[in-house]
């Protein structure tokens, strides 16, 4: 009972946090802002107003979209390697990302008229991290190690990049400069408008996450374990795979890829809260996983004046000592 | 509570016929060489694959019948692998046992909290209860996935090579853990082993693969170690 309240006082104390950084976030840029200033640009809009237009069109769209895609990522994360029972598993490394990659490739730097239409990137993007999730799901019940499937994952990512490369070297300058942007990750590209419709995929994604947290559970014994304690793990793993797609695509399609976040966060929380209850790591990951991608954007933004330094770049100069130190301490 | 008619076991054709049988409540041992099939007919009276031909009733009902959702009420079993897993408390590790019977979101009654100490009483591991999973030793571990099994509250337990790997103190500690609990709770346990002495010495049937015919029989437990060395090996 004593892990329990401690687990419960740590989440509240992080869910306390939560909207301190965001805060924070809110208020780092070149231009300072009042708290006026944002009642003001949200209940009486001026669109001749500079300041209104900043935080309408930039800051509050970016501060949510970066809570979502930390925390998305982390979900993600959390459900992959839960699902092939590996600690480094998770949607960039497994590949997933590459599939929206190559998918959103596709879209800005080909005539194809199937991948510009309407839904245009997203669509593709979800598209292709649905794909490579099947592919990696069809993998993982084939190969017995699990370092083969991570294995495995990095050739997908080594492969497609090759495609895209190809692609890149056949583009013009324009389309290859926007592609370039979306690849360097970003989270300044999202709009107002398009908001809602991403709080609403998000939402589907971690309400499903949730909805799996007994098969989650179980499934930490094991595939074998999990089948003989009455889950019906062919159904758990698709509808597993097509929620972390579901939120990797989504994310991927707006911020580029973002590495690291995905396998790092649910990592940390399980050594913080010691539980494999997926209620809380669920919880936990995407609210763990939402402050880290704060923090880091609200780094960028102080750095910016004397050194621009892209979303990705960032996650993975933290992330990756970050995994080179969870190997050596857990899985040497 | 179990009984074959007609049976043959194996993976994609049959690599062993099993003598009809029927097996109460009580502790029955499974012997016989590596890869004779051992494995194979504990998987297959469990429910996890399915029979070459004949059939198999669990409790008067064909096994097919019954469906997957409802196996794990019915039969409980114990793999000869423990999960490798860190930040699992022994308690909830065993909890999950219940998994079976809990609602959609897993929720646990105050009926799941009493079986799952009851498992841990009866097993005499309170002092694991807070532990992690990773921590233990090989015949705490044991004593761990039987308590899970028990919490699945099941007339059938079946257990792939409970003693392999364990000191000679914690294959009898948990054998006598075996034969106890069948007898309080009136289970059928049904298990493979190759400590042969240690077998005899627990006075149960035997259910031997014979090594000529590959045909599993059940023999009474007063046979003789010479006897079932000499069918079995």
């Amino acid at each position: 009972m004593n892990a329990t309240k401690r687990q419960n006082s740590l989440l509240l104390a992080l869910l306390f946090c939560l909207p301190i950084v965001a805060f924070v976030h809110l208020y780092v840029g070149q231009i300072e802002l009042t708290f006026t200033d944002y009642l003001d640009s949200i209940f009486s809009f001026d669109s001749q107003n500079t300041k209104h237009l900043i935080v309408r069109e930039l800051r509050l769209p970016r501060m949510a979209m970066g809570i979502m895609a930390g925390a998305g990522l982390s979900i993600a994360g959390l459900l992959m390697q839960t699902l092939f029972n590996n600690p480094l598993a998770g949607p960039y490394i497994l590949g997933i990302n590459s599939g929206s990659s190559l998918f959103v490739a596709l879209t800005l730097m080909t005539g194809i008229p199937f991948f510009t239409s309407d839904f245009g990137m997203i669509a593709n993007s979800l598209i292709g991290a649905f794909l490579f999730g099947t592919i990696i799901l069809f993998f993982s019940t084939v190969v017995r190690m699990q370092i083969s499937l991570l294995l495995i994952g990095l050739m997908l990512g080594s492969f497609t990049a090759a495609i895209v490369a190809m692609i890149q070297t056949a583009s013009d300058a324009q389309d290859l400069k926007m592609f370039t942007l979306w690849a360097l990750g970003s989270l300044q590209k999202v709009e107002l408008i398009q908001l809602p419709l991403i709080i609403a995929v998000f939402a589907i994604g971690l309400f499903g996450a949730l909805l799996a947290v007994k098969p989650l559970n179980i499934l930490v014994l094991g595939e074998t374990e999990a089948r003989l304690l009455g889950v019906n793990v062919r159904r758990v793993r698709l509808f597993i795979i097509l929620i972390t797609a579901l939120i990797t695509g989504l994310i991927t399609a707006f911020c580029g890829p973002i590495a690291f976040v995905g396998l790092a966060i649910p990592n940390l929380v399980r050594i913080l809260f010691k539980s494999q209850n997926h209620r809380i790591l669920i919880l936990s990951s995407t609210i763990i996983g939402a402050i880290f991608i704060l923090i880091c954007d609200i780094s960028i933004q102080f750095m910016e004046p004397y050194l621009i330094v892209p979303i990705n770049a960032l996650t993975s100069i933290v992330g990756a000592p970050f995994v080179i130190l969870l190997v050596l301490k857990r899985l040497r | 509570m179990i009984v074959t008619k007609g049976l043959h076991i194996g993976y994609k054709s049959s690599i062993a016929e099993v003598q009809d049988i029927k097996l109460d409540a009580g502790v029955y041992i499974l012997i016989g060489k590596n890869g004779s099939g051992k494995s194979t007919l504990l998987k297959t009276i469990a429910g996890q694959l399915d029979s070459i031909q004949g059939a198999i009733e669990i409790n008067g009902k064909e096994i097919k019948s019954i469906r997957k959702s409802n196996l794990p009420k019915l039969i409980s079993f114990v793999g000869s692998k423990f999960p490798d897993v860190d930040f699992l408390k022994v308690v909830d590790y065993i909890a999950l046992g219940r998994s079976p019977h809990n609602d959609f979101f897993g929720r646990k009654t105050a009926r799941d909290a009493e079986v799952i100490d009851q498992a841990i009483d009866t097993l005499q591991i309170q002092d694991l209860k807070n532990r992690f999973t990773s921590q233990l030793s090989d015949g705490e571990r044991q004593l761990a996935a039987i308590a899970q099994a028990l919490t699945q509250e099941t007339s059938i337990i079946i257990l792939d090579e409970p003693t392999a790997f364990l000191d000679y103190l914690n294959k009898k500690i948990v054998l006598e853990n075996l034969i106890k609990i069948s007898a309080k709770f009136n289970k059928c346990i049904l298990l493979s082993s190759h400590d042969i002495d240690l077998s005899i010495d627990a006075q149960r049937p035997f259910l031997v693969v014979r090594k000529d015919t590959n045909t599993i029989e059940l023999l009474a437990a007063e046979t003789s170690k010479n006897t079932i060395v000499s069918i079995a090996f």
